[in-house]
């Protein structure tokens, strides 16, 4: 009974399935199919949105490009020859380490001209020193006409950047912007020159530093007699070097 | 340096001469022509007699006292810092003993309550109200010792009487007594138990000095004056020597030293570029540039002069800037301190002249 059962309707589905694979349907030839075409406003429209302008892309190599293909093509050669073989090896990997050790002291913000035998950098100057050139100055016109003023105070301060000039020249101190007089002052070997300086020096700040505006003729004519006498000295100690 | 020749300009000799007009006055001593205009001699004689008293006790560090000069002359606090043992906490109280003037003591802790610092509101049952009693920051001169071992809420309870010289308590005003110092000890090396004091607080500061070692010799003396048998009686020994009204006029006189305009511009200069420094994360504030023109004029002072030239700026700059900047991280894992920075700041700046 059971087998009756299961054979019956099961055993009849395969051949039904079969039977609808082999039936052809046939074409329908009366129904008619509109033909939709859009419309010239349509058209219109769609020619002039961005996405349907296709522009054929022209393939002209440019001469960078044809240089950069003969260069690639002439390293590739290279790098088949037996020594650059070895350089393509490790070549490249003393580059990466050249290159990481840049990378480390530049974080580092590591001064490397110093270990190239160079004087290390300074870092420029905020101040314009263009003006303060004592080397650019034309110091005994400057004189003259502070004097012919009767700018004393200026006066002054020209005379002893004279004298700072003179003694940069001769080499007895180094002149650099950021030193104090007191640094000069320091700098200059014990000898005569010294208690000189430091006369000139103190006449110096206590006119220019001290806003001595009102620097009477008198004042001035001892404060120049101590520059001129220093100079004096000044021109000694070359003949005598 | 490359030997050049003098042009022919230079020669003394060429030298323009003054127009005969102007030399028919009389001829001044070359001594007096240059001397200050301001009589300094008041001043020098009680700096003197301070120094001297400081002498009586503290071997050395004759730098040391002249900054704290400086510094009460122009009107700032004093933070010293330095390892245990160096003398800071004694020479800031014999600088006040010095000073006839009130001084109270503060030993800062972590436990400490901006009350106990300023003072509190008092009930009076009898009178049914509240009464201020005046805290021990209530003095002349005020030594904070260990300042950097209470936390930041006491801290923050001296802001307004460092910048203000004043306290306010229940919407009440109480001002300090001019003079108004307060000179502060800490230890650097000492991190269990200590917090590091607010960048607002630092900047209130005038100077901080550090307090070196002594040399060798100064050390022996040290030695020879505990042997002695002084050591005990130490303060006895020093004595006052100026008032507050002393104080108050030599200050005055500080305020009107010379300062030509270009020094201002240096200095500005000078503490402009903290700001743009590229080792540093934190510039110093104007507050910085106002401590440094105020004590580059009482330093002038203290040196014999009533104006002030650029080396008393570069002096003072390490003392006034190192608090009041903050170093990238980069620059302080590099090992470098703020001390270095400010002297590559300086370094960068034209001195005017």
């Amino acid at each position: 009974m059971l087998l009756l059962l299961a054979a019956s309707p099961v055993a009849g589905q395969p051949a039904r399935k079969h039977d609808l694979a082999r039936r052809v349907l046939p074409a329908d030839r009366t129904t008619r199919v509109p033909l939709r075409q859009p419309t010239a406003g349509q058209l219109r429209e769609f020619r002039e949105q961005h996405e349907f302008h296709y522009v054929e892309v022209k393939s002209e190599q440019s001469g960078w490009d044809l240089f950069m293909a003969r260069l690639w093509h002439w390293l590739g050669e290279l790098l088949q020859t037996r020594g650059g073989k070895v350089v393509w090896e490790y070549g490249i990997y003393a580059l990466l380490v050249v290159l990481l050790v840049f990378v480390v002291l530049k974080l580092m913000q590591v001064d490397i001209t110093r270990a190239l035998g160079r004087a290390p950098r300074r870092s420029p100057l905020l101040y314009d020193t263009a003006a303060e050139d004592i080397h650019a100055l034309d110091f005994n016109a400057l004189l003259g006409e502070a004097e012919a003023a009767g700018n004393y105070r200026l006066a002054v301060r020209l005379g002893y950047l004279f004298v700072l000039k003179q003694l940069t020249d001769q080499g007895l101190v180094q002149w650099q912007p950021d030193k104090t007089n007191h640094d000069y002052l320091r700098e200059l070997s014990a000898g005569t020159l010294r208690p000189a300086f430091r006369e000139l020096t103190q006449q110096f700040e206590y006119v220019w530093y001290g806003e001595q505006n009102d620097l009477s003729a008198a004042h001035y004519a001892l404060a120049r007699d101590a520059r001129v006498a220093f100079q004096r000295q000044l021109a000694t100690t070359r003949h005598a070097a | 340096m490359e030997n050049t020749p003098l042009p022919p300009s230079s020669s003394a000799d060429e030298i323009l001469p003054v127009t005969p007009s102007d030399t028919t006055e009389a001829t001044p001593e070359p001594a007096a022509a240059f001397a200050p205009r301001t009589d300094l001699s008041r001043l020098s004689r009680h700096a003197e007699a301070i120094r001297q008293e400081l002498g009586k006790v503290i071997v050395g560090q004759h730098a040391l006292a002249e900054l704290l000069l400086t510094a009460i002359l122009a009107d700032g606090h004093v933070l010293l810092e330095g390892v245990p043992g160096v003398a800071k906490t004694l020479t800031a109280k014999l600088l006040a003993r010095t000073l006839a003037v009130p001084f109270s003591r503060l030993q800062f802790t972590p436990d400490l309550m901006p009350s106990d610092v300023l003072g509190t509101a008092v009930f009076l049952p009898n009178k049914a109200e509240f009464e201020f009693r005046p805290g021990p920051i209530f003095a002349s001169i005020v030594l904070i010792d260990e300042i950097n071992r209470a936390p930041a809420k006491t801290q923050s309870a001296l802001f307004e009487v460092m910048e203000e010289r004043q306290i306010t308590q229940d919407g009440t005003r109480y001002p300090m007594t001019d003079p108004f110092v307060v000179l502060a000890t800490q230890n650097p090396i000492e991190q269990e138990g200590t917090y590091r004091l607010p960048e607002a607080q630092l900047d209130r500061f005038l100077f901080k000095l550090h307090v070196g070692y002594p040399t060798m010799e100064e050390e022996v003396a040290i030695l020879q004056g505990h042997h002695a048998g002084f050591g005990g009686t130490a303060l006895e020994k020093v004595q006052s020597v100026m008032t507050a009204d002393d104080l108050r006029e030599l200050r005055q006189q500080v305020q009107r030293q010379h300062v030509e305009p270009k020094l201002l511009e240096y200095i500005a200069r000078l503490v402009g570029q903290t700001r743009v420094h590229k080792g540093l994360y934190l510039g110093a504030s104007p507050r910085a540039s106002l401590a440094l023109l105020n004590g580059a004029k009482a330093l002038a002072a203290l040196r014999g002069r009533d104006f002030v030239t650029p080396e008393d700026v570069q002096y003072l700059a390490p003392h006034v800037l190192r608090h009041r900047i903050l170093l990238t991280p980069e620059r302080e894992m590099e090992g470098h301190t703020a001390d270095d920075v400010v002297k590559q700041i300086v370094q960068l700046i034209e001195v005017p002249r």
